[in-house]
């Protein structure tokens, strides 16, 4: 097969082609860079190409194939949101602030994971300054477009990653999620992504933006690949202070073990209510594909959202307080006032909003007692138009950019694993669109979430096809 | 919280941090802060009991 066709296929097909030896590592960077040379102007996907390193990395995949090496992700094309490290380049994190810093010494430890399984970086991504947004909607470095309907929004805040990968620009990417952002762009570009448990794999070398909620995921065309990436991923770092001391816990032996034996809920109460009519169709499309009838009800879900909220406000602020004493004029507009707001909170509230988030993940895995899959929407929409201002949801109007995470936030708010698989055809008016479901899991178990994405995907029901880009 | 309340405590606290608030971006922290004031209301609200203790955990560093 062409390394064309391959680019536009799966990782794995990738991967299985450069390790047969019917294609080189070098050939696919070659073919990637030049489809994002093509494609990215319609889509502002991409802040940074690294081609100079893509082919010298691909040389030494290549030379690694030709000497007997067999590698999980060999010349696998892929590109990070620009706020993980990658040696010799200032690491942005979507701002202007950082420009001028020095560069990355190293690069951040889940792209040295991928590197040594094979994968070839080309390039960083484009996203929502320091993270705190859902739109990527970036005024420094233009709004990422969603490759399904390029006057629409591709969701954050790792727009840049979900994009690439529904554009067929790179086979995977790496993003970060702290209220959904891994999860909303996911959902508005119909593509698969992972946010793991929180804890489970190395932050360092990525640009934090709320310690106690970060996390660091794939996102890719497949559950296979999603799979794939994070197996190759995982693994102990004694320095990142936030990753739990497990083993790790390979998900592809048990990928296409089916459902068999799988309990299977739908989220009710909040997750309901914040949702409109196309997101409670896809819910539903999920529901019967995976068997699912009985309703859970979490407590005190608005609560927890909040808790996040105040966390995320504080902790985020707290972390840029001195550039904003020094140079908020440099800040991004749609976000800079919110983190001087943040700067500001009484710590009673951050405390509470901590003991609150602990309160409510002891109440959710009671309810892991009886199912061991969870379904929810993952935004309340789908993609809105570029610059959107207002949602009317449950009856109310809300700031539209705060409110895609509305279903995301809970979620993450508490660590739990999440996989965002995507429907299609669940809106009448804009079939062309996309949305996603979370399928949630009790911690750990990034194996029963993946699994269950791959059972949907080999049913037919979800599927992450390349945008047309007409 | 009153606004008066709010705008009081977003000069008081920003002057007590050295953080400049600049005319242009006041009105913006101001609504922001209620925002924030009106998320925290929900979580100053829960009832809890004392050993609901915050989520991080401390995890002592032993030398290398």
């Amino acid at each position: 097969m062409p390394a064309v066709e391959l680019l536009r296929g799966s990782a794995a097909a990738v991967a299985a082609a450069v390790n047969g030896g019917q294609v080189t590592a070098a050939e696919m960077a070659e073919t990637a860079l030049a489809c994002i040379g093509a494609t990215d102007g319609r889509i502002n996907a991409f802040t940074e190409l690294t081609a100079q390193r893509a082919m010298a990395d691909a040389a030494a995949v290549d030379a690694r194939i030709a000497a007997g090496e067999s590698l999980p992700l060999a010349g696998v094309p892929y590109a990070v949101k620009n706020l993980f490290d990658i040696q010799g380049l200032t690491t942005l994190a979507g701002s202007i602030v950082e420009r001028g810093k020095p560069p990355a010494t190293a690069d951040a430890v889940l792209v040295q994971r991928l590197q040594a399984a094979g994968a070839v970086l080309v390039g960083a991504l484009n996203m929502d300054e320091y993270a705190y947004g859902f739109t990527t909607e970036n005024s420094h470095y233009g709004p990422t477009r969603n490759p399904h309907d390029l006057t629409r929004i591709a969701g954050g805040s790792s727009g840049g990653s979900a994009a690439a990968v529904a554009a067929g620009q790179v086979s995977l990417t790496l993003g970060s999620d702290t209220n959904g952002s891994i999860r909303v762009p996911s959902s508005l570009c119909g593509v698969f992504g992972l946010k793991p448990t929180y804890g489970r794999l190395s932050r360092r070398g990525s640009y934090p933006f709320v310690a106690s909620l970060d996390h660091l995921g794939p996102f890719a065309r497949s559950a296979g690949d999603l799979a794939l990436a994070y197996d190759a991923m995982q693994g102990a770092d004694a320095r990142d202070p936030a990753q739990a001391a497990r083993p790790a816990e390979p998900t592809m032996p048990t990928l296409a073990a089916g459902l068999g034996g799988l309990r299977i809920g739908v989220l009710g109460g909040w997750f309901k209510e914040m949702a409109l009519a196309e997101a409670l169709a896809a819910v539903d499309v999920v529901a019967r594909g995976l068997g699912a009838t009985r309703t859970v009800e979490w407590p005190e879900v608005a609560r927890a959202r909040a808790a996040a909220f105040v966390i995320t406000n504080a902790e985020g602020s707290a972390l840029h307080l001195e550039d904003l004493k020094t140079r908020v004029a440099d800040f991004e507009p749609l976000s800079r006032e919110r983190f001087l707001a943040g700067a500001l909170l009484p710590s009673p509230w951050v405390v509470h909003a901590q003991r609150v988030r602990r309160w409510f993940a002891r109440q959710v895995a009671a309810s892991f007692a009886d199912v061991d899959l969870l379904i929810a929407p993952a935004t309340p929409c789908v993609a809105p138009v570029i610059g959107t201002e207002w949602l009317q949801i449950a009856g109310q109007r809300l700031p539209a950019r705060a409110s895609m995470g509305l279903l995301t936030q809970p979620v993450s708010c508490i660590g739990l694993p999440v996989c965002t698989v995507p429907v299609w055809g669940v809106h009448a008016g804009l079939p062309h669109l996309p949305i996603g479901v979370q399928l949630i899991a009790a911690p750990w178990r990034e194996d029963l979430v993946l699994r269950a994405a791959h059972a949907l995907e080999a049913a037919g029901v979800v599927r992450a096809p390349i945008a047309a880009l007409e | 919280m009153s606004p008066e309340d709010i705008e009081r405590h977003v000069d008081a606290s920003a002057a007590l941090i050295g953080l400049p608030i600049g005319p242009e971006y006041r009105a913006g922290v101001v609504r922001y802060f209620g925002i924030a004031t009106s998320l925290a209301e929900l979580v100053m609200q829960m009832p809890l009991a004392p050993d609901d203790e915050p989520a991080p955990v401390f995890v002592p560093v032993s030398p290398p």
